[in-house]
């Protein structure tokens, strides 16, 4: 009997290793339900990797991301369509539902099939725009496949993407050799706004592309949507609760073809590549971090124990006190844990980057570095220690660790610094300013006993009166 | 009723004893009449803690009896102020609690478990029947008469004045202040006549019991130095005036420096200098009259004038310099209110948004007096008949009184024991006058039996001062008069009986009316007279109580962050205890502004939920429309560029909320909240609001930032709960848009340049 169930937590733990940090359920949405065909290899890695994938045509009635109010799938990915609209199931409202109950959506646009209206609008909401004609790709001139596009210019080679800002994990360079090559075929290339901090792009368009409408019989382009790095290929939305939208500008680049292709770059600015020769393409182990990104296999943190204690001299063993009183010394540790494709490893920040601790009411009265102080098998334990501030109220323990590619990292605890207690000052003959006041109290008490006994044992001399009346003595 | 008439009737000492008896029932009913006339709240609606403050108090109360007094004195409480919290045990009036704390404790001692609560809610009723008995010592002390004494107990017992802030549930400090101060009075004439260091520390005592109860306590600290003053300058500097005077300062300051709230006050702060300055003056007074009875007379005038001056000058300069150094704090602005009635208004708002700070409206006098203050000049006249040194206390301190609570509104409970003294000392005068059976002898006997008898009646007092003071005023050598015939003492006595009457139904009737009203709970009368009680506020209290998270913080006026803190038990942003002006501007320039403004503010005091009072659909005057000129004004005090009162007002200069309203004022938050959703209660084009009495808009405001959470039975409460950041970066109206349908526009050309996204 005890064998069979530790075969089934055995069977059991298998299942949860091979998954996203946040569920396994995957809503695959797609026109045709043939076409799944075509991407049949990335289907089987994600399958490989545990995903539960159940496909649905968006026309059908059965599509529901909800089932009584709760989330029915914890990722959505949506293929291209012919259709104009998603359907009454997938409207932007329901999707940004979907989205802010946690779910992640990958959307995947092509040149060759316009976008759904309803698919930008909702980007557009997110700020991320597309151009505003509906057949306009990505070309460029310098960066093509000489095998599939020597005329059309219209697929682009890529390098493995950089990190787009020092102190920024980059989860995409895969073993960071170089070297290797993302064919983008007929994509759609996406502006994005400029004041929301949740989008990032992960693969920008070379400075040499540009969006162009092929329709158009101009001989030079007016006005063009955006070229060069603001052309985003690949753009990450992280929103406020962590959930992921991904939007990859080319479906193509996951079909089965790509996967396996081989290509050759064309002559490059400045005689870059001259002497390509034919390489494979590197588009199945990037569909594979974009998507395990996406889904929220990688770079996903998790808090583990926060701790917060006295630390005068001796270490308090009373932890997460609710109150302190102004100029305590306390010691503040929290635990990290990153999700990496199956399981929880240590978290470190990269070089650049380091996790802080505010201790904040209103505004931080300190921002300090959180120091890596131990590592536990799946976590790193970051620890500071320093003296509270001569200011008593309501203040937040507040870890704001918010990075792109990283989940979110908010963490609040609230303690009262309370004021010095009336018996928690020092005695005022400790204090040496106090002692001539001390003396004075002295001399006065003195004073008047002597006083006291003078009167006592000093002798009365009898009053006389004299004629006039008057006292003398 | 004086010991000439008694005695003819009863034998001498079981005469005194039958009077001691009665005197003692009488007392012991006027104290019974007293503590019943405030039970008609209780009665009415039910024991329930009134008003505003005393939620607080209650809330102290409860903390001191649950975790003990050392933590009550150090007690830092985190749920209001937030996130600024309040050293409570430090900058409160403990005086108060730890009574009701110690009643408590001895009931318990006693075995009788009661509520907490019930002794807050009764306290005040209880206090006020020993301010009767207070009133009765110190009258006593003013007269010989012991009528005056009972007539003076009766008259405190149940004037309007006392009772305003003294019903069951008014658990406020003035409930045990006024015995104190009453109290304090009586022990310092004591002190005075007897001279004793025991009946001045004593005084002093029960001054530092005062100081611990109430902040009015400087009233008492410039009275007796006044009083002490006037002696001086009239002449009447003798060793008792010295000996009581220093026994009283020494300890009672001492006493009042061991209060967190007053520390070094008393030696630092302007309010408290005459105090110390006359007892500079009285070591010096005595210096000199140490001096004069050693030198001739003729050098000690120059000696005199030259010391004087000498003196004069180096405390002036000692007093400036001191000032200007910042040692002696400079005035506060609640002092200079009390001189100037405009200066709050102009300079400090918060002080003179408080109702009770108002200067007092003269009908408030009758109201709250009746007939005692037409008898209080005749009282204060009688004092000056016969001034010793208590009666000059009556004097100085019916004069003091009666400026100050001109003034303000709350100083009327300062003025109301000297009333009730001077009026009953006049009105037992007229009674002992005319109640008399017998007529007035010949005068030659009647002059010979008043040097005998100490006061005697209307007609001998007259007697008296003319044989004592002979060559005195002319006034006074008139021929004796008296009342012979008994048609003017029956008609007189009944005049007098029958005010006395209307004056106690007068009393009930202010009492039941006026003051019962727990302000809490709101009563009124259905069409068919049935009452009907309106319990707007203890609903959305309890709600908050119900539904929010145990640290939901509310922001509200300061006027609500006790009621929230003690009924609703949630934290607050500011709250009746005003001390943190800054703070409660902040909150009136997140009502008073668009909500883009208010909303980073909100955030960043981690505000969950958004409380405002709005009667306009019951016509309940007293909401938060009516006093949001008052937020404005003090936010304005901060930050007078963004937000300006001038902008709440039409081109006309109204105060309008209906379609003629400012922009400004439609897009301010307190605007929006309180009429938000209020068109739907109507009929398309016909919400009106009852309290201004105007046809509102037919488009209602919009919000976006906050959600509508709970509104009361009739809209008097309105919670909005704060929304959280967009999940997906958007700002709350574009959000709010999307919510609603609307499609965001494309941005098809952008002028100018293209603004380049940098990573």
């Amino acid at each position: 009997m005890r064998w069979l169930l530790s075969f089934l937590f055995l069977g059991l733990l298998g299942v949860a290793q091979a998954l996203s940090a946040s569920g396994n359920r995957l809503l695959v949405v797609l026109e045709e339900l043939d076409d799944k065909s075509k991407y049949s290899k990335y289907f089987g890695d994600l399958e490989g990797r545990g995903f539960q994938i159940t496909y649905e045509s968006p026309k059908s009635e059965s599509v529901g991301l909800f089932t009584l109010g709760e989330r029915a799938y914890e990722h959505l990915l949506i293929l291209p369509s012919k259709s104009k609209g998603l359907g009454p199931n997938l409207t932007p409202k329901i999707l940004l539902e979907f989205i802010n109950k946690g779910g992640n959506i990958l959307l995947t646009l092509s040149a060759i099939t316009p976008t759904p209206t309803a698919l930008v609008s909702l980007l557009l909401e997110l700020d991320i725009h597309l151009p505003t004609e509906r057949n306009a790709l990505v070309v460029d001139h310098f960066n093509y496949d000489t095998l599939s596009a020597s005329e059309k210019h219209d697929v682009v080679l890529l390098p493995r993407p950089d990190t787009i800002r020092p102190g920024v994990k980059n989860f995409f360079k895969g073993d960071g050799k170089g070297g290797e090559v993302i064919a983008f075929p007929r994509g759609v290339g996406q502006s994005l706004g400029n004041t929301s901090p949740l989008l990032t792009p992960v693969l920008r368009a070379p400075r040499t592309a540009y969006s162009y409408n092929p329709k158009d019989e101009a001989e030079s382009l007016e006005d063009v949507f955006a070229a060069g790095p603001q052309l985003s290929l690949v753009t990450t939305m992280q929103a406020r609760n962590s959930a992921r939208f991904t939007v990859v500008g080319s479906a193509e680049m996951l079909e089965d073809g790509w996967f396996t292709g081989e290509v050759k770059r064309s002559v490059g600015m400045g005689g870059v590549g001259t002497d390509a020769k034919k390489v494979k393409t590197c588009n199945q182990a990037f569909a594979k971090e974009i998507t395990g990104w996406a889904f929220q296999e990688i770079g996903v943190l998790k808090v583990g124990k926060i701790e917060h204690r006295l630390n005068e001299g001796v270490r308090s063993n009373i932890t997460n006190p609710k109150i302190y009183r102004v100029k305590n010394d306390v010691e503040y540790s929290i635990e990290l844990s990153e999700w990496s494709w199956d399981k929880w490893v240590p978290f470190t920040p990269v070089a650049e980057d380091v996790v802080q601790l505010e201790f904040s009411m209103l505004s931080p009265f300190h921002r300090l570095d959180l120091a890596a102080s131990g590592t536990t098998t799946n976590s790193t334990v970051f620890t500071t220690s320093f003296k509270l501030p001569d200011q008593h109220g309501i203040f937040n323990f507040k870890v704001n660790y918010k990075r792109p590619f990283l989940t979110n990292v908010e963490e609040k605890n609230t303690v009262t610094v309370r004021h010095f207690a009336h018996d928690e000052y020092p005695r005022s003959w400790v204090i040496s300013g106090a002692w001539p006041w001390i003396a004075g109290i002295a001399a006065t008490i003195t004073g008047w006993l002597g006083f006291v006994a003078l009167w006592l044992w000093s002798k009365p001399v009898p009053l006389k009166l004299t004629t006039s009346g008057k006292k003398i003595q | 009723m004086t010991a000439a008439t008694s005695d003819s009737l009863l034998k001498k000492s079981t005469g005194r004893n039958t009077r001691g008896l009665l005197r003692l029932v009488i007392l012991c009913t006027i104290a019974a009449a007293a503590v019943a006339s405030r039970l008609f709240s209780v009665i009415r609606f039910e024991s329930i803690i009134h008003e505003f403050d005393p939620w607080f108090n209650f809330r102290a109360t409860k903390y001191l009896v649950a975790n003990g007094f050392y933590d009550f004195w150090d007690w830092f409480d985190d749920r209001t102020w937030h996130p600024l919290g309040r050293v409570t045990g430090g900058t409160l009036y403990p005086g108060l609690m730890v009574t009701s704390g110690i009643i408590w404790h001895a009931l318990r001692a006693l075995t009788l478990p009661v509520d907490i609560r019930n002794i807050c809610v009764l306290l005040a009723p209880g206090f006020s029947g020993l301010t009767a008995f207070a009133t009765y010592l110190f009258t006593n002390e003013m007269t010989t008469s012991p009528s005056a004494g009972l007539l003076a107990a009766v008259f405190m017992g149940i004037a309007p004045g006392y009772i305003s802030r003294s019903v069951a549930g008014s658990y406020d400090n003035e409930a045990i202040a006024i015995f104190l101060l009453v109290f304090t009075f009586y022990l310092w004439i004591k002190a005075l006549k007897v001279g004793s260091v025991f009946w001045g520390a004593l005084c002093a005592l029960f001054y530092g019991y005062m100081v611990s109860a109430w902040g009015g306590y400087v009233f008492i600290t410039n009275l007796i130095p006044l009083h002490v003053f006037v002696l001086v300058c009239m002449g009447r500097f003798s060793p008792r005036l010295y000996v009581s005077y220093t026994t009283w300062y020494a300890i009672g300051t001492l006493a009042s420096m061991q209060i967190p709230f007053v520390g070094f006050l008393p030696i630092r702060s302007s309010e408290h200098m005459s105090a110390l300055g006359v007892f500079g003056l009285l070591q010096l007074v005595g210096f000199v009259e140490f001096v004069r009875a050693a030198i001739p007379s003729k050098q000690f005038g120059t000696l005199l004038r030259g010391f004087v001056l000498l003196v004069f000058a180096i405390s002036l300069f000692g007093l400036v310099t001191l000032t200007f150094a910042g040692v002696i704090a400079p005035w506060t602005g609640r002092f200079y209110s009390l001189w100037d009635t405009g200066y709050a208004k102009i300079h400090i708002p918060i002080i003179a948004s408080v109702s009770e700070h108002q200067p007092t409206a003269w009908p408030a006098f009758f109201f709250d007096l009746n007939m005692l203050i037409w008898l209080f000049p005749a009282g204060v006249y009688l004092c000056f008949l016969k001034l010793n040194d208590e009666q000059v206390f009556v004097v100085v301190y019916s004069i003091l009184a009666s400026y100050f609570s001109g003034v303000m509104v709350r100083l009327m409970l300062t003025l109301t024991p000297v009333v009730c003294v001077s009026a009953a000392l006049a009105m037992s005068y007229i009674l002992d006058s005319y109640l008399t059976v017998k007529s007035p002898e010949t005068p030659e006997s009647v002059s010979s039996t008043a040097d005998s008898s100490v006061s005697g009646n209307g007609s001998t007092a007259s007697a008296k001062k003319a044989a004592k003071q002979e060559g005195g005023l002319r006034a006074n050598r008139q021929p004796l008069v008296g009342i012979y015939t008994l048609f003017s003492k029956i008609s007189v006595v009944s005049a007098m009986t029958a005010y006395l009457l209307i004056f106690v139904a007068h009393c009930t009737w202010v009492t039941s009316n006026a003051y019962s009203s727990p302000s809490v709970v709101l009563a009124s009368r259905l069409p068919d007279g049935s009452q009907h009680i309106i319990d707007d506020y203890r609903e959305a209290y309890q709600w908050l109580r119900q539904n929010t998270a145990e640290d939901a913080k509310i922001m509200s006026w300061w006027d609500y962050g006790y009621q929230i803190g003690g009924m609703a038990d949630r934290p607050t942003l500011v709250d009746n205890n005003t001390w943190n002006n800054t703070h409660i501007a902040t909150v009136g320039k997140a009502m008073s502004s668009k909500e883009e403004v208010s909303y980073p503010i909100m955030r960043q005091h981690e505000v969950d939920y958004v409380l405002v009072v709005f009667g306009g659909l019951l016509g309940y005057s007293g909401d938060d429309i009516n006093k949001f000129l008052w937020m404005v004004r003090i936010a304005e005090g901060i930050w007078p560029d963004e937000v300006k009162e001038r902008n709440f007002f039409t081109d006309r200069g109204e105060y309008a909320v209906d379609d003629r309203a400012t922009q400004t004022m439609k897009d301010s938050l307190m605007y929006k909240m309180s009429y938000y959703n209020y068109n739907s209660l109507f009929p398309p084009g016909q919400a009106t609001d009852r309290v201004r009495g105007v046809k509102m808009p037919e488009v209602g405001p919009v919000l976006n930032t906050v959600e509508e959470a709970f509104t009361s039975e009739n809209w008097i409460i309105r919670i909005y709960k704060v929304k959280d950041l967009d999940n997906v970066g958007r700002d709350h109206a574009s959000a709010a848009s999307f919510e609603r349908g609307n499609k965001k526009k494309k941005v098809t050309k952008r002028r100018g340049p293209k603004v380049l996204r940098v990573e």
